[in-house]
């Protein structure tokens, strides 16, 4: 019995469930019709209780083939409980007409069946929404210190890089992250495993499953969609996932820049020793050769040991020079980025419609599966009963006896 | 079919769900709901009857005479007064033995066969 707490999807289940009984013949349908209706009642709300939508939807894949196969057994015994063979074949065999009818009978039925269990599954399953978060991706530079000035661009194109920032998406680096900042092993433990903390690894794979990443195509764009049966959850979760992302970029190229300028401050450091040693060496070979502070080149052939030792001074002063240059240039970048390797386009915003199912889509395909195999059962089943009526014309009436 | 003429015997092998639903009314009278429980609990979920399987080995069973409807009803404010109950008759339950019996005898030889194990003796302890 239906109270009025049962939802209307369950009252519509047991509805569906009610006409189907149609199938069975109509002396069985009188004796047990009620029966097998309560019982189908009960174990709806076990499965409600149990599962809700994906409860009852898996009730009915269990009780619809059960239907199908019972009502053939049941119409094949009342056939059989015919009082004699030519009751029987009267029943069957009604010459030119029957192939017609049979036809019919067959069509209506399975398609009935198709084309209901198409819209009993449409209305039955969960609705799930998504919502899409937007990234833009740039492909990371292949040298620490790209030549700006340079007409060829340093970074090189990378035919795998869509498919690497996928992986890495989907990776502990990032998902983990998310995971970590929503308290997702709580929250869907809670939800989903009766209460109990979920372990990172198990979270990620139930994210996984409820996630889909996609490239805009010629584009750098990447759409990141996560499904759920809570709309606000989707686009909490796209929005996540896509934060989680730019966040792992910037600081993989904070990283790389840190460590370029430890490289820049070491080789600075170097020099900054050697250039006094340097100067001592050319301020001794000034005083040896005598020369003037003013003296702008070689007067004589032993002055030159003083004048290369002193070109090499100035290009070691000029580079010491560049390098504190380019230290300060990759500070100053480090604080105030030239571009973002990922920028978040367009945030995640809670669907308005359920993205599953696809109700007008399930129900036209239903009903065109349905036509296509009514119409194959339908055309077998008058074929068996034209080929048996062509013999039972062919051969002697069977005696009664 | 006269269950009261009929040797149990020749009734054997049963289908799966004919002697499920008998075993089920062995515990005493039930309604099909409880039946298609009582299936599911004592195997563990591995078989749930579908309402068409249930009402039509019922309805054999009727037929058959190895089961009937039974007219007492328990208490109406515990139970739904609508619901049917059946019960195991006479003839029913030999043949529901019957098969048991078989079924005790396959074991016995899976057991000869060395296919199964013995099962653990239960160490009574005493009061």
């Amino acid at each position: 019995m239906s109270t009025p707490a049962d939802p209307q999807a369950l009252l519509r289940s047991q509805k569906i469930y009610e006409r189907l009984l149609a199938a069975y013949p109509k002396s069985h349908r009188a004796e047990y019709g009620p029966a097998m209706a309560q019982l189908f009642r009960d174990q709806s709300r076990d499965a409600w209780r149990e599962a809700q939508g994906w409860g009852i939807t898996k009730l009915w894949l269990r009780v619809l083939p059960d239907l199908i196969k019972t009502s053939i057994v049941e119409r094949l015994s009342t056939f059989n409980q015919r009082k004699t063979m030519i009751d029987k074949i009267a029943a069957l065999f009604r010459p030119y007409q029957l192939p017609r009818h049979t036809f019919r009978a067959v069509f209506i039925g399975v398609f009935v069946l198709v084309f209901g269990a198409s819209i009993a599954t449409s209305f039955l399953m969960p609705e799930v929404y998504a919502s899409t978060a937007r990234l833009k991706v740039e492909p990371g530079e292949d040298s620490l210190f790209p030549d700006h000035s340079s007409a060829s661009p340093a970074v090189t194109y990378d035919p795998y890089f869509i498919q690497t920032t996928f992986e890495i998406i989907e990776d502990q680096v990032v998902l983990g992250k998310a995971i970590e900042t929503l308290n997702l092993n709580v929250e869907w433990g809670k939800k989903y495993n009766g209460g109990k903390t979920l372990k990172t690894s198990e979270t990620m794979e139930w994210l996984k499953r409820r996630m889909n990443l996609k490239p805009v195509r010629n584009t750098q764009l990447i759409e990141i969609t996560v499904y759920s049966e809570d709309k606000h959850e989707a686009a909490r979760l796209a929005n996540a996932i896509a934060q989680s992302y730019r966040n792992y970029r910037l600081n993989q190229l904070k990283q790389l820049s840190l460590n370029g300028i430890k490289i820049l401050e070491d080789r600075w450091q170097q020099e900054e020793t050697q250039i006094p040693k340097l100067q001592l060496e050319v301020g001794s070979l000034r005083q040896q050769c005598k020369i003037r502070f003013d003296a702008s080149g070689p007067q004589s052939p032993e002055e030159q040991p003083y004048w290369d030792k002193k070109r090499a001074l100035d290009n070691r002063l000029e580079f010491h020079k560049l390098l504190a240059g380019k230290i300060e240039a990759e500070k100053l970048d480090l604080m105030i980025p030239k571009t973002f390797p990922a920028e978040i386009i367009g945030r995640a915003e809670p669907g308005n419609q359920p993205a599953r199912p696809n109700k007008p889509l399930n129900i036209t395909l239903g009903a065109i599966a349905g036509i296509l195999l009514a119409s194959i059962a339908g055309a077998l089943a008058a074929f068996i009963v034209f080929q048996l009526g062509k013999r039972m014309r062919k051969s002697p009436a069977p005696s009664a006896a | 079919m006269n269950a009261t003429m009929v040797d149990p015997e020749k009734l054997l092998p049963l289908t799966p769900a004919v002697f499920h639903v008998l075993l089920a009314l062995a515990g005493g009278e039930r309604h099909g709901y409880a039946i298609m429980q009582d299936v599911a609990e004592s195997t563990e979920g591995r078989i749930k009857m579908g309402p068409g399987t249930l009402y039509g080995t019922i309805k054999r069973l009727l037929e058959a005479r190895l089961i009937e409807e039974s007219n007492e009803r328990p208490d109406p404010k515990l139970d739904d007064e609508r619901r049917r109950y059946y019960r195991l008759t006479g003839v029913g339950e030999q043949v529901v033995k019957a098969e048991a019996r078989r079924y005790a005898g396959i074991v016995e030889m899976a057991r000869g066969k060395r296919l199964l194990g013995r099962p653990a003796k239960i160490a009574f302890t005493g009061i």
